[in-house]
């Protein structure tokens, strides 16, 4: 399973970016090799779209579980047709808020 | 001859002034480009004819697309997008500039039209009035204000009444205009509006006049930057009451006679600068 998740800086001890289209970088982890990356948001200055480009993104990326404290409505109708679940991250960094997720204790938006 | 009225911000008066002036302005036009929130057909009774407006977007033959994805990359505006392998476009970002048909190697995509409001044309006594409205939901009305602007007559005064701001749609609604009117309202919020929008007019590098309207005792607040700015003032409308209820009720104020020697001075300064 792929948690992807929008971060302020890099590396999974990174807090969690206030939006999610025009966040800086995206910490992927996957729960079975127990590895995460950072990736570094190549839309985050686009006058358009940059929601729309990190749900391309994120599916490239067979990504199963998105944590964002929000979505924008674009991305949202993207996702919505995937398997992609969304939860609600709250203000930890990358690293808590996937044990959060993996405990259980996220809140389920989508 | 196409007269521009715009402002930076909404609420400054520019529609006040747009409909007053096609009010006393013999055969004139007025062009109601706010296609967000037309408002000026409120002040005219008439019956109006609409027309549908569509743009084109692409739609992709999937059966021809080989994921190449040329035309995802190539689209700026992010509108198509390699959704799970197929190319899927977000038509409320599109621009329908047609890139992405001529970048295909396959001739996997062709235009269909889309809706994305009307037009409607009236008449106010010896004026045509015409305006249009974007669909809810959609983002971009350029090619309904294209549509209108085309439809002024060079042979009479056409007053388009813009939207606010200083973005797309006001580009395209200025960029015939023979003379833009600038409104403002001596506010430093009403200033710094009015410097972004003076930024566009000297940007096109059209000729101007300012009008200060709901003028009272801080005109110098624009007055000021009128002069540093070499920016004649072409005339006040007053802070007043009775012309806010007025214009509130759809009454033009220019048929009061209290109120409209204020738009008889406004279009002798007019005349001073292009030929009415």
């Amino acid at each position: 399973m792929i948690i992807a998740l929008p971060t302020k800086e890099s590396g999974e001890k990174a807090f969690v970016s206030e939006n999610l289209g025009r966040a800086n970088y995206f910490y992927l982890y996957d729960t079975k090799t127990k590895e995460g990356k950072s990736f570094k948001n190549n839309f985050l200055n686009e006058l358009h779209g940059a929601g729309v480009k990190t749900a391309e993104f994120l599916l490239k990326y067979s990504t199963d579980i998105l944590i964002t404290p929000r979505i924008g409505e674009k991305a949202l109708e993207i996702l919505l047709e995937t398997d992609i679940n969304i939860y609600k991250s709250t203000e930890k960094i990358a690293r808590e808020n996937i044990n959060d997720f993996l405990n259980d204790n996220l809140e389920k938006l989508y | 001859m196409q007269i521009a009225i715009l402002s930076g911000k909404g609420g400054a008066g520019k529609t006040l002034v747009a409909v007053n002036l096609v009010n006393l302005i013999n055969l004139s036009t007025y062009i109601d480009c706010d296609v967000e929130e037309p408002n000026g057909k409120l002040y005219f009774s008439s019956e109006y004819n609409k027309k549908d407006i569509n743009v084109l977007v692409p739609k992709i033959n999937y059966k021809k697309c080989t994921h190449c994805n040329k035309c995802v990359d190539f689209c700026r505006y992010n509108a198509l997008i390699d959704f799970l392998g197929k190319v899927k476009l977000l038509p409320s970002l599109c621009h329908s500039c047609g890139g992405c048909k001529l970048v295909c190697e396959f001739d996997a995509i062709t235009e269909v039209k889309e809706p994305i409001g009307y037009i409607y044309q009236g008449d106010y006594k010896y004026h045509q009035i015409y305006g249009g409205e974007l669909k809810i939901g959609k983002e971009s009305g350029i090619e309904i204000i294209s549509q209108l602007i085309s439809k002024a007559d060079k042979e009479k005064i056409n007053i388009i009444d813009c939207p606010p701001g200083n973005g797309c749609s006001v580009m395209e609604s200025i960029e015939q205009a023979d003379y833009c009117i600038l409104v403002s309202e001596p506010t430093i919020f009403g200033l710094e509006n009015l410097k972004l929008v003076h930024e566009l007019t000297t940007l096109y590098n059209k000729n101007i006049g300012l009008i200060i309207n709901k003028a009272n005792d801080y005109n110098n607040i624009i007055e000021d930057f009128a002069k540093t700015k070499d920016i004649s003032i072409i005339g006040y409308i007053p802070f007043d009451k009775e012309l806010a209820k007025l214009n509130s009720n759809q009454q033009l104020v220019s048929d009061n006679n209290k109120f409209k020697p204020y738009f008889i001075k406004i279009i002798e300064q007019i005349k001073q600068e292009v030929d009415l």
